[in-house]
């Protein structure tokens, strides 16, 4: 296999899942751009992709999000941005008490629980995208959901302060 | 929490996705995304730079970009070419003798005056590919031109057949005058010859895509931008 045959693999293995990596966590230009930069960066360091190249990919998404977002915040436009970003409802049920009880959260967790909702990563996926041990993943990631239904608990609306009614609607 | 607890919360949170709705992207894209990346030769600032609104200008040629309409920076290369690639890069000066006719049957014609300026970068990690007609495809613009002019960093060549792009009467090609020297020697841009140029957003395309005329290129881009 040509080097372009197999990065052609394995960008084409993880063009789909890096877009929604993106769209969940930048503006669509932003991730448009950022999407280009991976795969640059996919085809510059193929010897160093893993047999499972999903989490490394977004591993390097997540380092080009950052740079991307440095540099806008330099420039000062970072504002505008948001600002122009109207925030997408989800289809169906937006469940607001539970987005609410997200923001609440320090970003680290709130990463890790997107990760392991929306990316659908198991705790050692997660390590590979943020660069560290599965069983630390596994002992912040259970911190993370403790958080989070505490979170939901305080919010339930006949619960009053950390009431014990039932946390699903 | 139990294992029903996290599947739960894990089906209401994927509810919560801003990506749910996203449709995968169209062949096109996912195939024009491949074969950027596989144009670019080594500039780490390639796509960060071809913004417009780029902040991470890290090459050190920002002065080019102030002395050229329209400008951007990125890389491309002429040390692979140079150091391993001569198979592949048609070097050789071309004869005024073997020239066929214009490889584009038709074209728009260039509105008086107008120009097209280019710029090149090269970055000693560079690397080459076999020129295809995939690669060659994914270019923005491709003409078959003589060069009419080598002055100070810049070379003036005269489109005479527009493969892609918009048509302008001249394209200049900038570059600090270390890399025009480079450039010359990759290319062997000579006042008076023919050349094939193409050129990704506004970098050359070196590594055998931009390279004299010959007729075995001038085929591959005539199959590139056929139709």
């Amino acid at each position: 296999m040509t080097r372009e045959e197999r990065f052609e693999a394995v960008a084409r293995e993880v063009i789909e899942p890096v877009r929604r990596f993106l769209a969940r966590r930048s503006d669509p230009d932003t991730a448009d751009d950022v999407l280009s930069e991976t795969l640059l960066v996919l085809w510059r360091r193929l010897d160093d992709v893993p047999e499972h190249a999903v989490p490394w990919a977004y591993g390097v998404a997540r380092g080009c999000l950052q740079n991307a977002q440095r540099s806008r915040r330099r420039q000062d436009r970072v504002t505008a941005k948001l600002a122009a970003q109207p925030v997408d409802p989800p289809r169906g049920d937006p469940d607001p008490r539970l987005a609410e009880a997200m923001d609440r959260l320090p970003d680290r967790d709130r990463e890790l629980l997107r990760l392991w909702a929306w990316e659908q990563l198991t705790p050692a996926e997660i390590a590979a995208v943020l660069d560290t041990t599965s069983n630390a993943i596994s002992i912040r990631l259970h911190r993370a959901k403790g958080k989070l239904v505490e979170q939901l608990r305080k919010s339930e609306p006949a619960a009053g302060h950390g009431g014990a009614e039932g946390r699903h609607r | 929490m139990n294992h029903h607890d996290d599947e739960e919360l894990r089906r209401r949170l994927s509810a919560l996705d801003p990506a749910s709705r996203l449709t995968p992207a169209a062949p096109e894209r996912v195939a024009g995304l491949l074969e950027c990346a596989m144009l670019d030769q080594a500039s780490s600032g390639r796509t960060t730079d071809a913004r417009p609104d780029a902040t991470g200008r890290r090459r050190p040629l920002a002065w080019v970009a102030a002395a050229a309409a329209v400008v951007v920076i990125a890389g491309a290369s002429f040390a692979g070419l140079r150091g391993d690639d001569d198979a592949q890069a048609p070097t050789a000066g071309p004869s005024a003798g073997q020239e066929p006719g214009p490889p584009a049957a038709e074209e728009p014609a260039a509105d008086p005056g107008s120009m097209t300026a280019l710029v090149a970068a090269a970055d000693a990690n560079a690397k080459c590919m076999v020129p295809n007609v995939q690669v060659l495809r994914a270019n923005s613009l491709a003409f078959d031109g003589t060069v009419t002019a080598i002055e100070g960093d810049q070379v003036t060549l005269e489109p005479t057949a527009w493969f892609k792009g918009t048509p302008t009467e001249t394209v200049t090609v900038t570059a600090p005058s270390k890399m025009l020297q480079e450039l010359l020697v990759a290319v062997d841009f000579q006042v008076g010859e023919r050349y094939l140029v193409t050129a990704f957003q506004d970098t050359v395309t070196l590594c055998g895509f931009t390279a004299a005329y010959d007729e075995a290129l001038a085929q591959l881009y005539r199959d590139a931008y056929a139709g």
